[in-house]
Order: C-alpha cells, then sequence, then structure tokens
C-alpha cells in the first residue's frame, strides 16, 4: 500500500513512523488516510466494473457475437451497473467527502471518526461479497435495477440474486452511516466563522448529497428487505400468484434510484465548481444561485422518480405531471451550466489535466442532459426508453459527468492528498484518449437506439442497420481502456515519484490550501476564523491568489498534535472487527436455502460477534483522558 | 506564506477537554436527529406498501372484515382492536416515563427532601419502568402474532399477512432496540449511577424511545384503527 | 492550442455528420428505425420529438459553441491575465435562468398534449389484439376472430389495432419501433396500446422486441409484424380460425409426403408442399393467405448461428412422415405444452400454439427461420438453441443444458428420423 507520508516538503518534525504499517491502515480513524482508503479501492471498483463492460462491448462488436453466453453477459451488465453506481462512483465521490470536508469547513476530523472507519470497512466488505461471485459465474443477473418478480425466487431460483439482495442492504449500511456523519459534521463541526454561505461549494453539494442518501437508501433497504423475505420466508410482496403488484418495486426503487443520481453528480459538481474558479482565477460566478440550484436539485430529485416508469401504463395524468417535474430539472442544472462558463467567462484559464477534465464536464453533462430532456417527455420516451438512447444518456450524465468531475478532482486535490503532483504529460494522454475513448463508446449509441436496438441484449441480428454504431462502441472501449491504463499509471508514478508540491500549488482560494501537502494528523494547528468565502485570495480590485512553492516552504517546520498538545482519536480495531461480524451475519442469510441450521447459527454468531464490537466500542473512549 | 495570512480562531479546542462545536451542540444530539430522518423514510416506505396493499389480497384472513374460505370455513375479521388500544396505551406511557428518567438523570444532583421527590428523582425507578412497559407491549406484539398464526394469518397466507407482519415486525424490532438500549442505560446506572453528564447519553435513547412511539401512533391509526 | 480548435472542430464534424446519418435513418437502412411516420401514434410521437431535436439542438450548439469560444478567448497564453473578482450578475442569472424555462414550455405543451392524445381511449370499432408475455415468446389472440397464434402478428392497415397486454409471468415490452413507442406488459395488470396504420403504407414485414429485460433469453424475445391489405388481412384471419389443414381422423392410414390428402375442409394444401405461397381455393371460403416468403424483407430473416455442436442427420429430414409425425407427436411429451386446434390430443396453452404453424415464417419468437433443419434442431434440442428455453432437450443423446442430463429413449428422447417424422408433420400444418 502506497503511503501518503512520503517526507513532505513542509514537514513534520518527527515522521510518524508507526503511521505506515499496515495495521496503522486497519485501524486508522483518520478522515484523510481512510479518504484514501475509499481512493484506492474505488478505483480497483472502477477497473473491475471497466474489465465488466469491455467484455459487454467485446460481445456486441458484432451481430451474433460468441464471446460470451446469455447467462454470462447477463451477470456482467447487471455487475457492471451495480459496480459502477455502488462500488465505484459514490465510493470515489466518498474519498472526497472524507478528505476534503473536515479540511474545507476547518475542522480536525468529522464528527464521528470511528463510525466513518465503519463507513468504509463495510464498503470493502460489502463491495468484495457482491463481487466475488461474477468469478464463479454466479454473479447476479437481474439487472442492476432488479425489477420484481424477475428478481424473485420463482423465476431466479439460483443464488445469484440472494448476493445482489445481501449486497445491496450491507452497502447501504455504509451510505447511510456515512450520512449521518457528514451531516453532523457539516452542521456542527464548521470553523468559527465558516458559516453556511461562506462554505466551499463542493463541501455544499455533499452536504446536499448526504441528506439524499439519509433520505433515499432507507427506501431502498425496505424494497430489498420485502425481496429478501419473499426469496427466503416465502412472503408475498412480489409474489405474483398472491396478486401483488410488481410496480411496488418500481415506485420503491426509484424513489430511491432518481435521488441516487443525484447522489452520483452533485459531488462531481462540486469538485468541478473548485476547480474551474482556481484555474479561470476567478471566483464561482453565482455562488448563491449554485448552493440554491444545487439544493433544487435535490429536493425536485425526490419528485421524479416515476419518469423511470413512463412505459409502464401509469395513466396520462401521471405521465403529464412527472414528466412538468422532470423538465423543471432542467432549469437549475441549466443554470449550473452556464455559471460555469461565466465564471471562466474574462478569466485567466489555465488548461492543466485538472481544468480540462472540468470544462470537459461541462460540454459532455450538456449532452447528456439535452438527451435528459428528450426522455422526459413520454411521447419521445415511449420510443427511447430501454434502448441505447438511454444508455449513451446516462454514461454521458455518469462518465461525461460524474467521471470527469471525479477525475478533475483528483488532479487537482492529488497534491494535497499526497504531497506530489501527477504527472502532466501523462495527464495529457489520460484526458484525451478518455475524451475520444468516451464520445467514440457512447455518441454511437444514441444512434443504435433511435435506430432499433433494445437494451440488456446479449445479441443482435445482422442487416439491422446496426453493425457500425456497435463496432465503434466497442473500439471506442479500447480507447477508454487506454486512456484509464494512463490515468492508473500515472497515480501510480506520481505517488510514488511526482514533483513535489507546496500547500498551495494551484494559487486556490480555500482552507484547505492554508495547511501543508500532505496535511498532518490534526489538519489545523489552530482553528481558523473565517472571514470570508475565499479565504486565500485577495479580491479588491485585480484577483491576487497566492500561489505558493516547495522553495518557500523549505524552511518551514510543521509539529505533531502531540507537540501541540491536540487531542486525536485513538487507532481503533473495533469499527473493522464489528463490520466483519456484520458481513458474517449477512452471509448466513446465503446458506438459509441448503442448510437452514447452518445459516441460523451464522447469523446468530455474526449477529453476537457485531453487538460485542459494538459495545465494546461504545464503551472505549475516542481519546485519550486529557 | 498564505497560512499567515489566513487568521486563527481563538481556538479553546484543545488542552481543554471539550471540542468546539458550531452550534454548541454535542454531535450525537444532530447524529440522532439525522438518524430520525432517515427512519421517517424507512417507515414511510413500510407504512405506504401496507396501503398499496390493502385490500389487494386474493384470500383471507382480512384485517376488518370476515372471509369464508372455498371449504366454507369462516375466518373473523383478524384485528383485536380493544388489545391493541391496551398495548397502545401501554406505549405512550412509557414515553411518559421516559421524559421522568431523563428529568431524573439531568436533576440527579438537585437536592430531595420529600418522598415525592424522591420518586420523581429516581432514574432506575422511570428506567424500569419505561423498560417494563416497553417489554410489555412486545409481550403484546408477540401475544397478538401468536394469536393471528393460530387464526390462521402468517406472514405468508397473504399479501396483508406480509405487509401486516413486516410493518408491525419492523417496529416491534425497533422496541426491541429500545428497550436493549434502556437496559444498557440502566446496568451504568446501577453500576456507577447516572449524573448529568450522562443526560446526553439518556437524552438521545428518550429521543428514540418517543420516535419509536410516534410512529406506533401512526401505525395504529392506519393500521387498526381505519377501516 | 491549435489541437484543442481541433478537437472542437472535430465535435462539430461529429454533429454535422449525426444530424446527416438522423436524417438519412429513415431510410430502409435502418430497418427498425423510430423515426417514422407510419401510424397515427409514432407520426404525434415522432413530431414531439422533432420539437425536442430542434431545441436540442439548438441549445446543444449555443453551449458547446459558447464554451468553445471561452476556452479560445480566454485561456491563458504566454503570460498570466489579469481577472476581475466579479461574483455574479443577477440580471445575467434571471436570463439564463428564464431562457430554459421558455424553451421547456415550447416542449412541454406538445408533450401534454400528445400525452392526452395517445392515451385515450381506443375507438370502440378498432380489432383488439391481445397479447400475452412468456419468457420467451409472444401470445397473439384475436378473440373477436377466434385466433390464436404466436409470434407473428398481422394488422390491416387503416384499421385502429388497440393491443391489451399481459404477461403470465415477468415484466416485459412490447415494442415495435416502427410503428410506435412502446408499453409494458406487467403482471396482475393489463396495458392498453392502440394506434392505426396508415392505410397508404407499404405491405411490409417489420421486427418486434421485447423492451424489458425479463431473463435469459431476453434478447431472444422477438416478434414479426406484417402490414397488410384489408382483404389480406381478412383472408389470413379466415384461415387462421379454422382448424389445421391436415387429415385427422386416425385410422386414415399413412400417406406418403407430397401425396394430396383429403381433406375436412374445403381448402387445400398438399401436405408437405415447399411453398409458402397459398394454394388454389376450391370452395366459396376465401383462399387462404399469408405474408408471402420470397417477399420477406432480407431484416426480418434471422441470422442466428446454431450451437456448436448440435447437429442434425439431414437426410432423416427427406424420410419424415408427417402422418407418421402426427401419431408421434399426438403421443409424446409435445401436447404437454402446445395446442393444435383439429388434433384433440394437443390442447395445451402452456407453450405456443402451433395450430398453423407453418403459415409463420420464424421459431423461437424470431430467432431462427422455419424450415426442417432448424425445426429439427430445435425440436432436438431447445435450450441449447436458446438459453433458458423453458421447452425441454428431446433428441436422443443431447445434453440438457438446464437439468444437466442426457436425454435418453428412455425417457421419452427422440431419434433424428422421429423428430424427422414430426417436423414432417409440422410442416404440413399451414
Amino acid at each position: 500500500m502506497a503511503t501518503i507520508v512520503a517526507a513532505p516538503p513542509y514537514s513534520s518534525t518527527a515522521t510518524e513512523s508507526a503511521n505506515t504499517g499496515l495495521m496503522s491502515w486497519l485501524t486508522t480513524v483518520d478522515h484523510k488516510r481512510i479518504g484514501v482508503l475509499y481512493l484506492i479501492t474505488a478505483l480497483v471498483f472502477f477497473v473491475i466494473g471497466g474489465l465488466e463492460a469491455f467484455l459487454i462491448r467485446a460481445q456486441l462488436a458484432v451481430p451474433n457475437g460468441t464471446v460470451l453466453s446469455a447467462d454470462m453477459y447477463n451477470q456482467l451488465f447487471t455487475m457492471h451497473g451495480t459496480t459502477m453506481v455502488f462500488l465505484a462512483i459514490m465510493p470515489l465521490s466518498a474519498a472526497f467527502f472524507n478528505f476534503l470536508i473536515p479540511l474545507q469547513i476547518g475542522a480536525r476530523d468529522v464528527a464521528f471518526p470511528r463510525l466513518n472507519a465503519f463507513s468504509y470497512w463495510i464498503y470493502l466488505l460489502g463491495g468484495i461479497f457482491i463481487t466475488v461471485p461474477i468469478f464463479f459465474a454466479v454473479a447476479p443477473d437481474g439487472g442492476w435495477f432488479g425489477y420484481a418478480p424477475l428478481s424473485t425466487k420463482q423465476f431466479s431460483p439460483q443464488i445469484n440474486m440472494d448476493f445482489w439482495v445481501l449486497g445491496l442492504q450491507i452497502l447501504g449500511i455504509s451510505s447511510l452511516a456515512a450520512a449521518f456523519n457528514f451531516i453532523t459534521t457539516i452542521i456542527n463541526m464548521r470553523a468559527p466563522g465558516m458559516h453556511l454561505m461562506r462554505m466551499p461549494i463542493f463541501t455544499w453539494m455533499s452536504f446536499v448529497v448526504q441528506f439524499l442518501v439519509a433520505l433515499a437508501f432507507p427506501v431502498i433497504t425496505i424494497a430489498l428487505v420485502f425481496l429478501q423475505f419473499d426469496r427466503f420466508f416465502g412472503t408475498n410482496f412480489y409474489a405474483i400468484g398472491a396478486g401483488a403488484d410488481p410496480l411496488l418495486w418500481q415506485h420503491l426503487f426509484w424513489v430511491f434510484g432518481h435521488p441516487e443520481v443525484y447522489i452520483l453528480i452533485l459531488p462531481a459538481f462540486g469538485l468541478v465548481s473548485e476547480v474551474l474558479p482556481t484555474f479561470s482565477k476567478k471566483p464561482l460566478f453565482g455562488y448563491p444561485v449554485m448552493v440554491y440550484s444545487g439544493i433544487l436539485i435535490g429536493f425536485l430529485g425526490f419528485g421524479v422518480w416515476a419518469h423511470h416508469m413512463f412505459a409502464v401504463g401509469m395513466g396520462p395524468i401521471a405521465d403529464a405531471v412527472f414528466s412538468l417535474t422532470t423538465m423543471l430539472i432542467a432549469i437549475p442544472t441549466g443554470v449550473k451550466i452556464f455559471n460555469w462558463m461565466a465564471t471562466m467567462w474574462d478569466g485567466d484559464l489555465r488548461f492543466n489535466t485538472s481544468m480540462k477534465f472540468g470544462v470537459a464536464l461541462v460540454g459532455m453533462f450538456t449532452i447528456g442532459g439535452i438527451s435528459g430532456v428528450m426522455h422526459s417527455s413520454p411521447p419521445a420516451d415511449l420510443q427511447q426508453t430501454d434502448t441505447y438512447f438511454i444508455v449513451a444518456h446516462f454514461h454521458y450524465v455518469l462518465f461525461g459527468g460524474s467521471m470527469f468531475g471525479l477525475f478533475a478532482g483528483l488532479y487537482y486535490y492529488f497534491p494535497k492528498i499526497s504531497g506530489r503532483f501527477m504527472s502532466e504529460s501523462l495527464g495529457n494522454w489520460h484526458f484525451w484518449l478518455t475524451f475520444l475513448g468516451m464520445n467514440l463508446t457512447f455518441f454511437p449509441m444514441h444512434f443504435s437506439g433511435l435506430l432499433g436496438m433494445p437494451r440488456r441484449t446479449y445479441q443482435y441480428d445482422a442487416g439491422q442497420g446496426l453493425e457500425l454504431f456497435n463496432l465503434l462502441s466497442t473500439i471506442g472501449t479500447l480507447v477508454l481502456m487506454l486512456g484509464t491504463l494512463f490515468g492508473l499509471i500515472n497515480l501510480w508514478k506520481s505517488w510514488k515519484s511526482g514533483e513535489r508540491a507546496s500547500s498551495n500549488p494551484w494559487g486556490a482560494p480555500t482552507i484547505e490550501w492554508a495547511i501543508p501537502s500532505p496535511p498532518p494528523e490534526h489538519n489545523f494547528d489552530t482553528l481558523p476564523q473565517i472571514t470570508s468565502r475565499y479565504p486565500l485570495w485577495d479580491l479588491k480590485g485585480a484577483v491576487v491568489t497566492h500561489p505558493t512553492t516547495v522553495a518557500d516552504e523549505a524552511g518551514r517546520v510543521q509539529k505533531t498534535a502531540k507537540q501541540l498538545g491536540i487531542p486525536m482519536p485513538n487507532p481503533s480495531i473495533l469499527p473493522l472487527v464489528t463490520a466483519v461480524g456484520v458481513i458474517v451475519m449477512f452471509s448466513g442469510m446465503l446458506f438459509t436455502g441448503s442448510n437452514m441450521k447452518l445459516a441460523v447459527a451464522i447469523m446468530i454468531g455474526g449477529a453476537v460477534w457485531w453487538i460485542a464490537g459494538l459495545y465494546n466500542w461504545l464503551l472505549t473512549p475516542l481519546e485519550d483522558a486529557h | 506564506m498564505t497560512a499567515t495570512t489566513m487568521p486563527a480562531a481563538h481556538d479553546e479546542s484543545h488542552g481543554h477537554g471539550h471540542h468546539y462545536t458550531t452550534l454548541g451542540l454535542d454531535n450525537r444530539k444532530i447524529a440522532i436527529w439525522t438518524f430520525i430522518g432517515s427512519e421517517c423514510m424507512l417507515f414511510a416506505s413500510l407504512i405506504s406498501t401496507y396501503l398499496v396493499y390493502k385490500g389487494r389480497s386474493v384470500k383471507g384472513p382480512f384485517p376488518h372484515e370476515a372471509w369464508t374460505d372455498p371449504s366454507g370455513k369462516v375466518f373473523p375479521a383478524i384485528l383485536d382492536i380493544p388489545v391493541t388500544s391496551a398495548s397502545t396505551f401501554v406505549l405512550l406511557m412509557s414515553s411518559f416515563a421516559m421524559v421522568l428518567a431523563l428529568a431524573a438523570v439531568q436533576n440527579k444532583e438537585l437536592p430531595k427532601t420529600t418522598f415525592g421527590e424522591r420518586i420523581l428523582g429516581s432514574s432506575k425507578l422511570w428506567l424500569w419502568v419505561t423498560c417494563l412497559m416497553g417489554t410489555a407491549f412486545l409481550g403484546f406484539q408477540a401475544y397478538e402474532f401468536t394469536a393471528f398464526i393460530r387464526e390462521g394469518l402468517t406472514i405468508r397466507t397473504n399479501l396483508f399477512g406480509s405487509s401486516f407482519f413486516t410493518l408491525t415486525g419492523f417496529h416491534g424490532a425497533h422496541v426491541a432496540v429500545g428497550v436493549c438500549w434502556l437496559f444498557s442505560l440502566l446496568a451504568i446506572d446501577y453500576k456507577r449511577g447516572l449524573g448529568p453528564s450522562d443526560a446526553l447519553n439518556v437524552d438521545i435513547a428518550a429521543l428514540y424511545w418517543h420516535f419509536v412511539d410516534v410512529v406506533w401512533i401512526v401505525i395504529f391509526t392506519l393500521v387498526y384503527l381505519i377501516k | 492550442m491549435a489541437f484543442m480548435f481541433r478537437r472542437r472542430a472535430w465535435m462539430s464534424t461529429t454533429l454535422l455528420v449525426a444530424l446527416a446519418v438522423l436524417a438519412g435513418a429513415c431510410s430502409t437502412d435502418y430497418p427498425n428505425s423510430t423515426f417514422n411516420h407510419t401510424t397515427d401514434f409514432n407520426a404525434a410521437n415522432d413530431a414531439v420529438w422533432d420539437r425536442l431535436l430542434f431545441w436540442g439542438t439548438i441549445v446543444f450548439v449555443g453551449v458547446e459553441a459558447a464554451l468553445l469560444y471561452v476556452i479560445l478567448r480566454f485561456r491563458r497564453g504566454s503570460a498570466a491575465r489579469e481577472t476581475k473578482p466579479v461574483h455574479g450578475d443577477t440580471k445575467l442569472e434571471i436570463l439564463w435562468t428564464a431562457i430554459p424555462a421558455v424553451i421547456l414550455v415550447f416542449i412541454a405543451i406538445p408533450t401534454v398534449r400528445t400525452i392526452f392524445m395517445t392515451q385515450a381511449k381506443a375507438a370502440p370499432d378498432a380489432l383488439q389484439v391481445e397479447v400475452v408475455g412468456h419468457q420467451w415468446w409472444w401470445e397473439f389472440r384475436y378473440p373477436e376472430l377466434g385466433i390464436t397464434t404466436a409470434n407473428e402478428l398481422y394488422l390491416p392497415k387503416g384499421r385502429t389495432v388497440n393491443f391489451a397486454l399481459t404477461t403470465v409471468d415477468v415484466l416485459h415490452s412490447f415494442w415495435i419501433p416502427q410503428l410506435g413507442g412502446k408499453r409494458d406488459l406487467i403482471t396482475n395488470k393489463t396495458n392498453y396500446l392502440w394506434f392505426t396504420p396508415n392505410a397508404d403504407i407499404a405491405t411490409d414485414a417489420l421486427n418486434g422486441f421485447c423492451a424489458e429485460y425479463c431473463g435469459s433469453s431476453h434478447a431472444n424475445m422477438k416478434f414479426r409484424v406484417y402490414t397488410v391489405e384489408p382483404a389480406e388481412f381478412e383472408r389470413w384471419a379466415a384461415h387462421q380460425a379454422r382448424p389445421a389443414v391436415f387429415p385427422v381422423a386416425p385410422a386414415v392410414p399413412a400417406v406418403p409426403s407430397g401425396a394430396g390428402v383429403t381433406l375436412q375442409t374445403a381448402s387445400t394444401a398438399p401436405a408437405a408442399s415447399d411453398s409458402s405461397a397459398p394454394a388454389a381455393p376450391v370452395a366459396p371460403q376465401l383462399e387462404p393467405y399469408w405474408f408471402p416468403k420470397e417477399q420477406l424483407p432480407s431484416h426480418v430473416i434471422p441470422t442466428t448461428k446454431l450451437p456448436v455442436g448440435l447437429t442434425f442427420d439431414e437426410s432423416a429430414l427427406a424420410a419424415g412422415d408427417p402422418e407418421r409425425g402426427r401419431e408421434l407427436y399426438s403421443r409424446s411429451s409435445c401436447i404437454g405444452c402446445h395446442a393444435i386446434a383439429g388434433n384433440p390430443m394437443s390442447m395445451s396453452k402452456v407453450g405456443p400454439n402451433l395450430t398453423h404453424v407453418a403459415t409463420r415464417h420464424t421459431i423461437a419468437s424470431g430467432l431462427y427461420q422455419n424450415d426442417a433443419k432448424h425445426l429439427a434442431l430445435w425440436i432436438k434440442n431447445a435450450p441449447a438453441m436458446k438459453p433458458g428455453s423453458l421447452m425441454p432437450t428431446l433428441g436422443v443423446g443431447e445434453k440438457d443444458p438446464v437439468r444437466k442430463t442426457v436425454m435418453s429413449a428412455a425417457m421419452g428422447g427422440l431419434t433424428d428420423a422421429q423428430i424427422a417424422d414430426i417436423v414432417a408433420y409440422l410442416q404440413a400444418l399451414k
């Protein structure tokens, strides 16, 4: 495992050597290290999800492809969606929540450091739980949306969907615990003077996202509990013979699923709203409107779920209402696009890799937004839904939007995280190949969809006019993979031997850039007093930024928390122990079909384990008495 | 250079044993409210499902009306409103006891002279009352569930059975967690006594307990009272 | 930075190419295009789409051009530029809140109007068609005409058709891209979809798809739609409503294939004739009609590959005897799922109705051509031909991919010769 304390220029007097071993990572409660753990884990899952996508595209490169069997294809597209949504993009956002929120609000850690570690371990173990079956060809195969009744025991009698039902519940625990933690952190841990309307925009967007998580995840938890009970205990929630309404699942799923879309995109919007002002050397244009539009997107996000269901026959009134609410979302989203461009207007634009990804988000998300408005209209959507047009749309949103924003954030914050720059030359390859590959993969899908190619089909006939588009998409995937490879090589090399970065190499305006790179364990020697939105910029007259160089800081010495007398939370293995107990308990469920006694024994064992872990945790003080 | 241009707050956070918070409230208090907000969506989903499936079961027994099965056997309406009213009353009263328990912990250090003050000021007593009432509610629920199963309604019987047992079962599980939580506080009270410094911990448990109580009132109204 | 410029130029070129492709998309090169005006339904939907495309293109060009301008105009040159601390501009922000809002009004009005228009109740004299989804095939019933068929749908031009959509298992979605949008088949619910094919469109064969993921063979749940003249439809319907054209009296001795046979009904057809053209009429009854095989456009002829390792003794096919096949069919497991009107042993409604199976151009829900070879392979090992197929493996010596057992004669397995007989029988069912 790479280490982040590679002799930073703004160096600590005492290199905390104890903080580099494996045990230090298993027991860490430091939000920055947990952020790094999230980052690495999520990138691993991103690569797995990408390889799944590659296999899908290999199968579809030509008509009647024979690379994969139907069942393997169905497992792969299910796992590609599940992996990218729950194991890659959300945790990549979580990496930034963890690393950045306390730094941006001027706090020493999150509100509940051990709960934070617990969230990570649950995510890691839950991710493994749901991913491992693909290597044994028993992965979930009901789609990432798991529509009932196909996902019920009657139509999916194998163990495949059990992994999905349980895995998603496990991951839900992680997201919910993190949401409570960050809401509390942002409400209650802001430094003096850090009024809500002075908070950095990334923290604002994260704040909105945490509310979306806290309010949307319980809904899918219940939908999954019903499915789990149906599968394991023979209840009737989705049992067609008992008169169940399969639309119950769809409503519950999309009441969660649509806010989930904003959970995926808003953090990227936040990151880009940090990147664009810095590299334009201008304050964010219309900060209050950016905040309000983010809140409005989150709020409206709960009122549009049924636009995923225009074909199910809800009737004209419901179709019209959900169509109109969906169109409304285009307004705050459009405002964001315009405000970003106004931020760049008359600026001093520096096109490094971070800025390239950030600007590309503006351009690519616009395409996804336009196609989104297209199927907000049910008459058009009836032709588009469940075709590749939709696949094109949400990849422009989630790749051109979320991933580009996250890459922009990665290149921007990497110096803060590691104390080193990412390579610009490798970054250039990474960006251009990703940009080209993304468009080559997903733009043709607009056409294959509108020209009649349904989604989730493992083969298609020759002579349907789809050959060229599919081949282009597959070639695009290869380009994307190459681009990603450059990105990963860049990350690896930069982590080990990148050029040293100072505390504020970009001349950025927010307080996370006032502390050393990487920051000391306690973040701030003294809590900062915040007096403006851009504390590190001089905004009288022309914009004056204050970039620092390594040479500037050569002689500076950073004291440790101990030297400063700042109490820091003790490392603890208990979050990991508790998380393992939770996973064991859920794993027991898998055996209910084959061996009930064993299943009950494992579940009880797991429950006792995590409850014991939890009691131990609650009765151990966070910090040493002082 | 920039670091020095950023003014430092008058920082009281280190060396004094308590951490600075923006609102001056303890983090746990905010977290429990967030948690309760999230729980609202959990119960909203369960309750909506119950309501959506109301009247959709293809066979009985039914909550509010009798049902005759194909063999001619009659199943009366299954909900026993008087018994559930009693259990509802018990749960409501437990919230009252919880309020007194919290007050007793907060005012532990006030002098208690009269018998009444000693009664009101006994955190152990009121925690016991709350716990026992919560346990009694669970007893009512266990009685109700077994009676229903005997009368032919299980979680697998029909849509009503599935949604009813899952909704009330989830609530029951929340009550059970609350009872365990309160017994844990009681154990601490016996071990070292709960005082004003523990008031926040008791307050959080109380908030959870009241929430669970309020949810029951909604369930009781929508499931039992409204036909 | 020239590179940057080229990127943008490339993007605008892409857009132009895209629009050109879009314009050409109505041509026959794209046989499942969604841009047609062949029914009232797809014309209305496409009108909304055109409006969306118009505004979408304007927004796309406007935003990307502005972005391009900003990038080129304000990028840092050789030296840093001075910037002004502009925090916002209320007037501007109101303006660009209003612009999308106004555009949305232009989109919302036709949207809502079209929703209510296309989801009104169908005309009472509409042709009723019941669509029943099954994993993984389509059952089509014309209740007023007494017809039950599978995977091939005949629609008369100029007449409103009202589909009542249900499913016996999981969710499916009924979609004929050339004729209009889709509607899901929801368990325990009946959905409706209606439209009127224009009277002046060509007599054509179109593709239909299942558009809701429904399990293993979701990709293979296709169907064919034939838009025909009203008179042709009448002939088709009259023929389909009659029992199969085959000697049903069990006492009749087996006759060599290809010989003329006595028929119960007035219309005649040589039992094993390879011609799909309808036979000459004899009586006042309408001449039977089905879409002529010679006129099938290439895009409805399946190209699905055969599974590796599955073979059939083709020489056995020539020796297939329809009467022996009928006798064999009627006492084998076939009758457990299939119905053939006119064969009293075959009444089950689980699988596709085979009464006039020989008038269909595809088998296995549009997956293979309906010819002797594919039929034989299909009967021999359906699950190998179509993943997840609920039709079991029947050929002796064949491995059932689901049950993992090898079929034997004792288990009711069929030899190639026996399968050839059944194929001959099915091919006689015109």
